[in-house]
């Protein structure tokens, strides 16, 4: 091969050693207005009044809107998925965190867009705010959002996400050791150095030109032509180019709403978050609150796992129900465990809605059963390198919801970190493979759950 | 007031409390440097002045009058690219490219000034600068090539020096 | 006061591809009268590099060099559908739809050179740009030449569309999570071990070296993949010791809004970094590419927090694992506090973290384990 397999210079690597590389805030769109937002002071409000009267007639003010001029202000962005939608563009009767935008004012220059902002009037009732996944559930509880405090559905109605496999209350009796964690992974920001950026030009022919940061130009032209409830050949996406993403511009956070006041002037407006928007008001990875608890024997084999996750979504669901769904599929990570009993749950607070960040609903996951692996490993005095070998998925097994593996290399990659630390191995893990399991490595509570790699 | 950037002078009509950065890219229409924070936190928006690495979204152009401004434009083109270019280039200092801008100016400094190939000596340098895609580690061996004035073969990029290849299949 | 050293392990996996698929990435290429190869795509490319990766896809599959290939992915107008750069897909799922486009525009060079060179299209080769009859090299015409018969000879546009589109999986038993098909397009594997050094006086954890093993089938560019795996590795420390939305979580109070009130990962931090990468290839990507984007900062947290308790003797399992945590925790191990509950043979760690300790007792959610 020539070109793959190549250490090629990057497409684009001159481009950015000289300057040349064209974000989305280095098109020159002369004219261009300001956007500021007003947004939440609260995290959990009612909205008793809103009159934007003011800010409309002040001088150099080009356009406000509010939710009465979204066509469609509450769009389920993941609705082909079957998630229904709960966030509104703009804010209407209520505010669920801190930062919720209400409404966007264009303005000449950001001066008057920040003169502009403060002179919307508005009035809130505030309200209790939830903040603790774990109190969620409290028959007391504050009741945040109108689907209750816990998103309600998942297939068939479930509220929650569901694995089953096995016999959990077999694997538990046998079991000789149950090692029970918790586990809290925090909220972290994309933090990408170019902050969310939109600049939209309404053009002559009644298109609009939307310069985007966006990581997905399709599934953001989706969104904007869903809100505005047009075809998508009204809008020409520009970008294709992002100053990093990480998970965080998939949520199309600026581009409705620069759209919307651009068609109400009739004039390009531009909006950068300042990046005290871009850590107080974009969204987040999500926080996560897990508990694992697994019936191990005193040999080291893993023979079940108990599991309940809470997921932090923040004030809206956004992308968590599909988080979590990955989540479930992967919360035995690289390894076989026959008997599982997890539940999931996408629970609403008040903080910044949580989304998609690099690694989005495994991450997780791999946080809390490979700490935890390692806590088993020394409660029962084993090598933590030879009990990951053990119980590492081999060709054959099957996946918590019963797909079969076909290629895994989690033996390989262990046993090259070994040697390459020089930790030592017997004979029996060091020539370990990943071919299907047999003798000692099949044990009697495995063969249930073995699948065929030819039904892939 | 004048000012003079990457050797050719300009007439500056903004008013004074303007920073560099916003005189930079809006008026002069320069966009190698990047508006990353507005906070003096990130680096992306560092320019040479008097060939010295400032953060230029924390200056107000009233501020500096007569001083010569170096950017990213001033350096090499592409067909012509300056050594620093050369070596982010080769050795893949640049992924998403927004960070690189205020980079190039202040490794442009360090080597100027004397820095050597010593790691710790460029991270303590340019450890101001944030980079959220690289890891820094192809950025450090950049710039000590750079330093060191190596020769840069530009139809390929460095091996890192760190990586093995086992291909084919497991062990 | 000492300076503790641990070691600590984590062997992940991660799928390639939305979960449960049904995402879609699509790819038009058009040859210039000269030869030169315009490949319009969807893919944005964050940083990640799939306008270089993609181009090389293209290149390799028609038999031209990498330079005769521009990529345009700037705008919908030109560029088909694609989902997104995100779930580790641009790599296999973008790249698969280049590579089918790709596919189709080699045939027709073969189809036209034939009739050119009045053989058949399945006696020939592209080589650099260049189609070769196979066994007999000296019979031969450039793919310029090619171009420019399609042009101004046949009247044909070579052209070539692609679509990767992995069907959805569904779930078909929610009591179960059963799906009807595999959800992913592929599994990449990877284990790192963590080296760290921990201050017992001021809490600090510097992780000091990590080395890790990354399977990504088959390394369409090898710099490339380092460079997610160095950026992962620093994000990856940053989740595990650095970073936190709100300090003081669950509360929203004093949330960082600025550079050095939230602490991104610095030059500085960097750990050195030893990494080895295998090449087990995919059933069915581009060349038997992996993703390998996101998972390049997932060992690392779960390895940190095992070498902090191979260091000073402490599980800190939420994180960030902050100086206070660390002083926190050996504070509570010195007076005994942190023990584990022992039960039979249930071992309970963590019990004043869990929901049980902080929800009310009536509460419907629970881990049920019977003691």
């Amino acid at each position: 091969m020539k070109a793959v397999g190549a250490r090629v210079p990057r497409y684009d690597g001159v481009a950015h050693v000289t300057g040349r590389t064209v974000f989305v805030e280095d098109f020159d769109v002369p004219g261009a207005a300001w956007v500021k937002a007003l947004r939440s002071p609260h995290p959990h409000a009612g909205i008793a009044k809103l009159d934007a009267s003011a800010a409309e007639r002040m001088k150099g003010v080009r356009a406000v809107v509010t939710a009465a001029d979204v066509p469609l202000n509450v769009y389920g962005h993941l609705s082909a998925l079957g998630i229904p939608g709960d966030e509104p563009l703009l804010a209407e009767k209520e505010v669920r965190y801190v930062g919720q935008p209400i409404a966007v004012v264009a303005a000449e220059d950001e001066e008057i867009a920040l003169a502009a902002v403060d002179a919307i009037e508005i009035e809130y009732d505030v309200r209790e705010p939830l903040f603790d996944v774990r109190k969620a559930f409290d028959p007391d509880a504050p009741q945040i959002h109108e689907w209750g405090n816990w998103y309600p559905h998942f297939e068939d109605g479930y509220d929650h996400r569901q694995i089953r496999k096995g016999d959990i209350d077999a694997a538990f009796d046998q079991a000789d050791l149950i090692v029970q964690g918790v586990y809290r992974p925090a909220a972290i920001e994309q933090l990408p150095i170019e902050t969310q950026v939109c600049q939209v030009v309404p053009e002559a022919n009644g298109r609009l030109t939307i310069y985007s940061c966006t990581q997905a130009l399709y599934f953001s032209m989706g969104v904007v032509a869903a809100h505005l409830q047009q075809p998508l050949n009204k809008f020409k996406f520009v970008g294709g180019t992002v100053g990093g993403g990480f998970g965080g511009k998939v949520d199309t956070a600026t581009e409705t709403l620069c759209c919307l006041l651009a068609l109400k002037s009739c004039k390009p407006t531009k909006w950068r978050w300042t990046r005290e928007e871009e850590f107080l008001c974009s969204s987040t990875r999500a926080p996560w609150h897990m508990e694992v608890a697994d019936a191990v024997t005193k040999d080291g084999w893993i023979l079940g796992r108990r599991m309940i996750t809470l997921h932090d979504s923040g004030a809206y669901a956004r992308f968590s129900p599909y988080g979590v769904t990955k989540h479930s599929f992967h919360h035995t990570g690289a390894y076989t465990i026959p008997n599982l009993h997890f539940d999931g749950w996408v629970v609403f607070t008040n903080r910044t809605p949580t989304s998609a960040m690099r690694g989005f609903g495994v991450t997780s996951v791999s946080f809390a059963t490979e700490t935890h692996m390692s806590r088993i490993a020394e409660e029962l005095g084993i090598d933590p390198f030879e009990l990951r070998l053990k119980n590492a998925n081999r060709i054959g097994d099957t996946s918590p919801n019963g797909v079969v593996y076909t290629d895994p290399s989690t033996v390989p990659t262990i046993l090259a970190i070994a040697d390459h630390l020089g930790h030592e191995l017997p004979a029996d893990y060091r020539t370990m493979t990943t071919e299907p399991r047999s003798g000692d490595l099949l044990p009697d509570h495995l063969v249930a759950q073995l699948g065929n790699p030819e039904d892939h | 007031m004048s000012l003079t950037v990457n050797g050719r002078t300009h007439e500056i009509e903004s008013p004074p409390l303007t920073t560099l950065l916003d005189v930079l890219r809006e008026e002069l229409r320069m966009t190698s440097p990047k508006v990353g924070c507005e906070q003096g936190g990130c680096g992306a928006c560092t320019v040479l002045v008097d060939g010295q690495p400032r953060r230029s979204c924390l200056i107000p152009v009233g501020a500096l009058n007569g001083v010569a401004i170096t950017t990213v434009e001033g350096l090499g083109t592409p067909e012509d690219l300056q050594p620093i270019q050369a070596a982010f280039v080769h050795h893949y200092a640049a992924q998403c490219g927004f960070c690189t801008s205020g980079l190039l100016m202040a490794a442009t400094a360090y080597v100027a000034n004397g820095g050597t190939d010593d790691r710790e000596a460029i991270a303590h340098a340019l450890g101001g600068h944030v980079c959220r895609c690289t890891g820094y580690v192809k950025i450090v061996d950049a710039v000590a090539a750079a330093a060191r004035g190596d020769e840069f073969d530009l139809s390929t990029t460095a091996e890192g020096r760190y990586t093995t290849m086992h291909t084919g299949g497991d062990s | 006061m000492a300076i503790h050293k641990g070691r600590g392990i984590a062997a992940i996996e991660y799928p390639t591809g939305m979960n449960q698929n049904g995402d879609p990435s699509q790819a038009w290429i058009k040859v210039k009268p000269d030869g030169r190869v315009d490949v319009f795509a969807g893919t944005s490319d964050i940083g990640n590099g799939s306008k270089t990766i993609q181009s090389q896809i293209v290149a390799e599959t028609i038999g031209v060099p990498y330079e005769w290939v521009t990529y345009d992915n700037s705008n919908t107008d030109s560029s088909p559908v694609c989902t997104g750069t995100f779930a580790s897909r641009a790599t296999f799922v973008a790249g698969m739809a280049v590579k089918k486009a790709a596919e189709r525009v080699r045939e027709r060079i073969l189809d036209i050179a034939g009739k050119e060179l009045e053989i058949d299209p399945s006696d020939l080769d592209i080589v650099d740009g260049e189609v070769v009859a196979k066994g007999a090299p000296q019979t031969k015409i450039s793919v310029p030449d090619v171009a420019a018969a399609a042009t101004w000879g046949h009247g044909e546009l070579i052209t070539g569309t692609g679509a990767q589109l992995k069907p959805y999986a569904a779930i078909v038993e929610p009591d179960t999570g059963k799906v009807d098909l595999p959800p992913h397009s592929a599994i990449s594997y990877a284990s790192c071990a963590a080296e760290v050094e921990v201050d017992d006086e001021t809490g600090q954890v510097r992780v000091t070296r990590l080395v890790q093993c990354f399977d990504v089938g088959l390394a369409i560019n090898p710099t490339l993949v380092e460079g997610q795996i160095d950026g992962g590795a620093i994000q990856g420390l940053g989740l595990g010791v650095l970073e936190t939305s709100y300090p003081y979580y669950p509360s929203i109070e004093h949330r960082g809004g600025e550079f050095g009130s939230y602490l991104a990962p610095s030059m500085e931090d960097m750990p050195v970094l030893d990494t080895v990468l295998i090449e087990n290839p995919s059933a069915d990507g581009p060349y038997g590419a992996k993703g390998i984007g996101e998972m390049a900062n997932n060992p690392q947290p779960p390895a940190i927090a095992s070498a902090v308790h191979d260091a000073v003797g402490v599980w800190i399992t939420e994180l960030p694992i902050t100086p206070e945590r660390v002083l926190r925790a050996l504070a509570a191990k010195a007076s005994g506090e942190s023990e584990p509950t022992r039960k039979g043979k249930v071992v309970v760690y963590d019990q004043d973290l869990s929901l049980a300790a902080v929800a009310r007792p009536d509460a419907p959610v629970k881990l049920v384990v019977d003691p």
